[in-house]
């Protein structure tokens, strides 16, 4: 069976749900025995884009927000290749909105799969897109005053041809059987995975999000 | 020395100055002159004032005149903000304005509509000039189909003429071979297309849009794939990801577009992906003017991006030069694996002249060394982050210093694979005249026309970074500098003092969004 860990060891905080991403990925791309020399991962900037390091597989780690972009070049460039963008909701539905919005009007055969933590945690825990309104955090200790973004009702709404779910990481067996749907599909596809982030987002228990 | 005719076509946008300029052109090309052509146009659609320029002569033109030798004003009033343009035998037509009094409105009655000044105008040009008649009614059958009204405009605007008017006595044009119009954005095109281009990605902007017409216009010929998505950063970010999928990409925009595009310069500096920038410069700051010309652009093209790490900057001078320079940015951003930006502007992105037929160059292709994704090799990742060989992120501090001299190194032969400067007139005068991009071509125009001549060097840069050590030398052994710029703050000389010594005795700058025209500087130059 292909290999598809790089070696070095994941610097994530002990029971991140990273951990559950990260395994589950590598999982499905051995349990689908893609071609790893025509595999490409894309990723962002943030806690879930050190994956890159982690992975054996062809890759990019892009700028902050700039995953889906530089996913859709590559398989535009090269549409025998496999190509995966992965990032947090800071990049994906903060930074790099308008890509995403764009890559699912244009319906390119990517999977998007975005650790959505509601939190920037790798820069110790401001608010994303995904905060819900009132939420206290580092950069907004009045509460957030912006309503939380829901990703896969956008995207839905965007374009109703492409997939877009919700998937929560305290259900790793779903999690696992949903990135093997989005990336046997053909056309875009969103996977957004629910975590919690274990260092910053212990104020978030007590929120519906 | 033959003499350059200079011809201007003047009206509100949406009469069709840019199309009957076209014609003209392509009429006065297939006779045997030789052309620069320019146009003026503010930021509308329809109405405003728009002008469309050529000079021609039977010997090679560097630039439009400034000086007019025929003005048509398409609709009434439009000539009296041109008077500082006429000489005394300016020939100026107008309807029923006070000049010479051409009916285009009682001719397009006859004609059955209002839009047919153009033509009825390129039927007088056609008189005037001596052209010949049979190809420019051939032309305009070709642009507008057999039996459009658009023929019978041009025969009555020439039979007009040949009622009212004497032809000028211009010398008939000679056989010059192989010669197609280009304005500075298709030979650009031409450029990328002939090192193997493979993906152009662009979001419009003027004056760089032309560019992106051109290669969308002729992508399934030159089977390339040409993208327009969301945003100027999707712009730079897509060429990233195609060049790490092993394909030559390049993009285009202005000034604006440029700032949002400049995270990728750094990326693509980190991760090792050679990309090609084409900037065409505009006036700024921010939206400017979009629609003039300006050299404003040089010092932010040579300094975009954050950190430390080489980049190419090229600035071509004339259309053969942006074939060339089109064509060595996309070879050496594959040699090095690294940013390279092309420096156009206004002036020569939207201008066009006669050249060789670029299309029957051969392709010539640089391979990038890269390891790409699906052809068997090992496997990499390439990083924004500090990374070794392998692409993974290191933080320590001697792999860190490692990492940045290994980039830094490339400068040796970078320097090496440059673009040499041009150095016209008499190397052994006094004075020499110093600048970069489109100037040259007022330049060379002004220095053909001087009975002084010999009395001045010119010094043209295409390599604007890094930049050559010899040029201070090269300077330094004249006694009076002069240096031309289309800008107000000599960028050229902030870069160059900041490289190596160099006095410059005079210093000639223009930012009023207008280039610089032969007579300016030979007025300039003989002060």
């Amino acid at each position: 069976m292909t290999n598809w860990r790089s070696g070095v060891i994941p610097t994530w905080c002990p029971g991140c749900e990273d951990y559950v991403i990260y395994a589950g990925l590598q999982g499905t791309l051995a349990k689908m025995n893609l071609d790893q020399d025509k595999t490409v991962i894309v990723y962002d900037i943030g806690c879930i884009g050190n994956m890159a390091d982690f992975v054996k597989a062809w890759g990019v780690h892009s700028l902050h927000g700039r995953c889906i972009p530089t996913a859709v070049g590559i398989k535009l460039a090269n549409p025998e290749l496999n190509v995966i963008a992965i990032g947090g909701d800071g990049g994906i539905y903060g930074e790099g909105l308008s890509h995403l919005v764009a890559a699912a009007r244009l319906n390119i055969d990517i999977t998007v799969i975005v650790a959505n933590n509601h939190l920037y945690s790798l820069t110790t825990g401001q608010s994303s897109p995904t905060t819900p309104r009132g939420t206290k955090t580092k950069s907004t200790p009045h509460g957030v005053p912006s309503v939380a973004l829901i990703p896969v009702e956008l995207i839905k709404t965007v374009n109703p041809e492409v997939d877009a779910e919700h998937i929560n990481c305290k259900e790793p067996l779903k999690v696992n059987e949903a990135m093997e749907r989005a990336i046997s599909k053909k056309g875009f596809h969103l996977l957004d995975l629910e975590q919690l982030c274990v260092s910053f987002g212990k104020q978030l228990i007590e929120k519906k999000v | 020395m033959n003499k350059v005719w200079t011809i201007k076509i003047a009206g509100p946008a949406g009469t069709g100055i840019k199309s009957a300029g076209l014609l003209l052109a392509k009429m006065l090309n297939e006779s045997g002159y030789f052309l620069q052509d320019y146009s003026e146009y503010p930021s509308l659609v329809r109405g405003g004032h728009n002008t469309y320029q050529v000079s021609f002569s039977v010997n090679k033109v560097y630039c439009v005149h400034k000086k007019l030798d025929i003005f048509i004003s398409l609709v009434s009033g439009h000539w009296q903000e041109h008077e500082s343009e006429f000489k005394k035998e300016t020939l100026i037509f107008a309807d029923n304005d006070g000049k010479i009094n051409i009916p285009f409105k009682e001719i397009c009655g006859e004609l059955g509509g209002n839009i047919y000044a153009n033509t009825i105008s390129l039927g007088l040009l056609a008189f005037l000039l001596n052209l010949d008649k049979n190809f420019a009614k051939k032309n305009i059958e070709g642009a507008f189909g057999n039996d459009s009204i658009n023929s019978k405009a041009f025969e009555m605007g020439y039979s007009w003429a040949e009622k009212n008017c004497q032809r000028l006595p211009i010398e008939k044009g000679k056989e010059i071979e192989e010669k197609i119009i280009v304005d500075g954005n298709e030979a650009v095109g031409w450029g990328l297309y002939k090192a193997g281009l493979e993906m152009f990605v662009s979001y419009p902007m003027t004056p760089a849009s032309g560019l992106l017409h051109f290669l969308a216009k002729n992508m399934d010929e030159f089977k390339i794939k040409v993208i327009h998505p969301e945003d100027e950063i999707a712009v730079a970010s897509i060429a990233s990801g195609a060049s790490m999928a092993g394909t030559r990409s390049a993009v285009g925009t202005s000034g604006g577009g440029f700032a949002l595009m400049t995270e990728t310069i750094s990326f693509n500096a980190q991760a090792g992906l050679g990309v090609v920038y084409f900037l065409s410069q505009r006036p700024g700051p921010a939206t400017g003017m979009p629609t003039w010309t300006s050299q404003g652009d040089l010092l932010f093209a040579v300094h975009s991006g954050h950190g430390e790490f080489p980049k190419i900057v090229l600035a071509a001078g004339d259309h053969e030069e942006a074939f060339e320079l089109g064509k060595l940015a996309l070879n050496l951003a594959n040699k090095f694996d690294i940013p390279v930006i092309i420096l156009s502007d206004k002036n020569l992105s939207e201008s066009s002249a006669n050249t060789r037929d670029f299309n029957k160059e051969k392709i010539e292709k640089i391979e990038s060394l890269k390891v790409v994704p699906g052809k068997g090799q090992k496997i990499k990742l390439y990083n924004s982050y500090e990374h070794n060989d392998e692409g993974f992120s290191v933080e320590g501090a001697e792999e860190s210093k490692k990492a940045t001299d290994i980039r830094l190194n490339k400068i040796k032969d970078i320097l090496a694979a440059m673009p040499k400067v041009n150095l016209y007139g008499n190397n052994k005068a006094k004075k020499i005249i110093v600048a970069w991009g489109s100037s040259k071509g007022a330049i060379l125009e002004a220095l053909k026309e001087m009975e002084n001549k010999e009395d001045f060097a010119f010094l043209q840069i295409k390599g604007m970074w890094p930049l050559d050590p010899k040029i201070g030398q090269i300077i330094g052994a004249f006694k009076e500098k002069i240096l031309v710029e289309n800008n107000a703050t000599a960028q050229l000389e902030t870069l160059l003092k900041s490289q190596m010594t160099v006095e410059f005795t005079k210093k000639l700058l223009k930012y009023d969004g207008r280039p610089f025209f032969p007579e300016e500087i030979k007025e300039a130059l003989n002060d």
